[in-house]
């Protein structure tokens, strides 16, 4: 099965945004652009199947991210992230292994990247409709735990990533001062990898866990509030159903504009 | 043409002259002491089991011998001829003859003598294998070795185990009851093909090497209990639970009615496992010389990546062949109820685990009892405690195909309670790295600790 690197799809279909975006405006002098940086905090738990759909467990992670949102017209920006992140994988077991090892290690740290890219759609009444396309990659450190209760010693070594991309239309309400809450309906997917090695004396063995969300569909209720001319808040909740239940997660952030 | 004729003609001459030179060494030997080549049986100290000590150590008039590759079939031909032997049989896969020797000589002689010839790479006597154990005793209660809650060991007055001295089957019949595909080959006397726990388990009537022919229905009971340890049929109301509820056995007759056999049988036996199909292969017997026709035909299955069980024996004395090959084997000491090596286990630095063998509730031949009794009954012995751990290994090959036979041998090994650790940390001699556990092999370990 052909491999598709999807850091460098989500690079490129941001790039293509911007292309679009300035193709479709090429009359318009350019504005000053404007740079917002800021910072936020996000928690999600979503359900993620693994081997072929047969087993399920959660991920459950939180990251703190510094976000830098550059307005390069009206209407139109991209906004950069990276940060640290604490993703929780337990429950995931690995079968291929010589002895199959069930994760209950807690938080794994690792870095975080991501962008996102929204273009204002239309305005009608007090609402303004948005398009909104964000991804965020997670790179997990490697760590190494000792396998418990052998009678020789032996390790495990694990090393994760994550990625998670949706895309969909915002809807604000802008008939308020200062205030502005929204829904955000989207296309949302998550998937992975959980690489873990496995060395017990002259018995070694790796497994490629891949992992999926089960939801695929993201609703986010949130709102933004001025808090001055220059600082605005942003919080979020979103819910995303799947066929035996619900995920979710939380957003916070905060930005300064200059 | 002619050349090939005069060459023929000097190789007749040559193998004439080489005998004769060794009839000359043969004789000087026979006044020295000749036995030195051989080492004495260690007799046994029998506790009490039924199936006593073998007179004999190989068969009287055989001899196992292995040409070189490079000599063809007419010039080995030629040299049995020579030599003033008949060829018996043949293991084509392993390039092995069971030869029959002139009346005239001893087997051990014949053996030295063949062995010196620069065409042969080993000749051997044709060893004895035995059995270490027989069923006496009729009742089906439980199955201590593989859940002990503590409970008393079968009939009144028995001995109460302790809890939890087991294997940690039911956890590990969580995660797997094993897959139809994997098959455990039972190489002893046979197994009683129409026993209501088995007859669904059989792959086929077996093979027969005792009578020669594809019928190894069981003639003694050993067998047949060793196989219902393994892979008995398993939650069908009736009888015991196999380790492996799934897996299917594959019966194989290398010892006759009497508990005996000789290593050609059990050197067939082994190919003809290793060709039709077996993931493992169970060995409760043994013999007390080693052999390199044995030690091949190991190496060959083992090269197939078949995990080869064998018991160690039940003198309190020195680990059997094959046991003792520790490349190619698992070499399986006996636990009892309290989960302490039985004294009768033999020892030795070829051990690998133990398993229980005390009281080991298990199939006996329908026949064996008489008409009206239940075909069940209690068995004694590393054999017994051998098939539990057939059954372990048939149960990780069905959920990890892909491993090898060493990898399979090693998770047993690692994933075993060293029960004797206060007295003998570690891997020691007496039960290895320990009594086995399949729940550590077979379910999920839980990681929680941090380097």
């Amino acid at each position: 099965m052909k491999k598709i690197n999807y850091f460098s799809l989500a690079a490129l279909l941001i790039l293509s945004l911007c292309s679009f975006s300035y193709a479709q405006f090429p009359e318009e002098e350019p504005s000053r652009i404007s740079i917002k940086p800021g910072i936020g905090f996000e928690y999600f738990s979503r359900t993620i199947s693994w081997d072929d759909d047969e087993y399920s467990s959660n991920l459950k992670s939180y990251f703190f991210i510094l976000n830098a949102e550059f307005e390069i017209q009206e209407g139109f920006s991209l906004n950069a992230l990276a940060g640290y992140s604490f993703s929780n994988f337990d429950s995931l077991i690995f079968r291929e292994l010589p002895f199959s090892v069930e994760l209950d290690v807690g938080d794994m740290s690792g870095f975080l990247f991501g962008g996102e890219i929204k273009k204002s759609i239309f305005s009608i009444y007090d609402f303004e409709v948005e398009g909104l396309g964000q991804f965020v990659y997670y790179l997990g450190s490697k760590k190494e735990w000792d396998i418990p209760d052998l009678n020789v010693e032996g390790s495990v070594t694990g090393k994760p990533w994550w990625m998670r991309a949706s895309a969909g239309p915002v809807i604000t309400y802008t008939g308020f001062d200062y205030f502005y809450p929204y829904i955000y309906l989207s296309y949302n997917k998550l998937w992975g990898k959980f690489k873990m090695e496995q060395t017990i004396q002259e018995l070694s063995g790796s497994e490629d866990k891949k992992i999926t969300g089960k939801s695929v569909f993201s609703t986010s209720l949130g709102a933004i509030y001025e808090v001055f001319d220059a600082l605005t808040l942003k919080a979020e909740a979103n819910f995303m159903p799947y066929n035996k239940g619900l995920d979710f997660g939380v957003m916070l952030r905060a930005m300064y504009s200059f | 043409m002619k050349t090939k004729k005069i060459f023929f003609l000097f190789f007749i001459i040559y193998i004439f002259i080489f005998s004769a030179s060794f009839q000359h060494h043969r004789f000087d030997r026979y006044k020295k002491p000749l036995y030195r080549f051989f080492r004495p049986r260690i007799q046994s100290i029998n506790k009490g089991l039924p199936f006593q000590l073998k007179e004999k150590q190989y068969v009287p008039d055989q001899i196992l011998i292995k040409f070189k590759p490079t000599l063809s079939e007419l010039l080995i031909e030629t040299t049995i001829a020579a030599y003033q032997t008949k060829k018996i049989k043949r293991i084509p896969k392993l390039n092995i003859y069971q030869l029959q020797i002139p009346k005239n000589i001893t087997v051990e002689e014949m053996a030295y003598v063949m062995s010196q010839n620069p065409d042969v790479e080993y000749a051997e006597p044709n060893y004895i294998v035995y059995i270490t154990e027989t069923p006496n005793d009729l009742y089906f209660k439980y199955q201590y070795a593989l859940y002990n809650s503590g409970q008393s060991i079968g009939i009144p007055g028995s001995p109460h185990g302790s809890e939890r001295a087991d294997i940690k089957a039911t956890a590990a019949w969580e995660e797997t009851k094993g897959k139809e595909e994997v098959i455990i080959a039972v190489i002893d006397t046979g197994v009683d093909l129409l026993h209501p726990d088995l007859e669904n388990k059989i792959v086929s009537s077996g093979r027969d090497f005792v009578n020669d022919d594809f019928d190894a229905t069981d003639d003694n009971g050993h067998g047949t209990h060793v196989a219902g340890i393994a892979a008995a049929e398993t939650n069908n109301n009736e009888g015991i639970a196999g380790v492996a509820w799934n897996c299917k056995i594959l019966p194989i007759k290398a010892v006759d009615e009497e508990g005996y056999g000789d290593y050609y049988s059990l050197i067939e036996g082994i190919t003809y496992a290793a060709d039709n199909g077996a993931d493992v292969i169970n060995l409760s017997l043994g013999g007390d010389m080693p052999a390199q026709s044995l030690e091949d035909a190991l190496k060959y299955a083992y090269e197939k990546d078949i995990v080869i069980v064998a018991a160690v024996g039940n003198e309190g004395g020195a680990v059997l062949f094959p046991a003792a090959y520790d490349d190619y084997c698992l070499a399986v000491a006996a636990t009892d109820y309290d989960d302490i090596r039985v004294d009768w286990s033999n020892f030795g630095p070829e051990v690998d685990v133990a398993a229980p063998g005390e009281r080991i509730i298990s199939l006996v031949p329908t026949w064996y009892w008489g008409q009206g009794s239940l075909p069940y009954g209690y068995g004694f012995g590393t054999s017994m405690a051998a098939p539990h751990v057939s059954g372990f290994a048939a149960l990780i090959k069905s959920v990890k195909p892909w491993l090898t036979a060493a990898e399979i041998m090693n998770i047993i090994r690692y994933s075993a309670d060293d029960t004797n650790k206060e007295d003998y940390p570690g891997n020691d001699e007496f039960i290895g790295y320990g009594r086995i556990n399949m729940e550590k092999a077979l379910v999920p370990i839980k990681i929680t600790t941090h380097k």
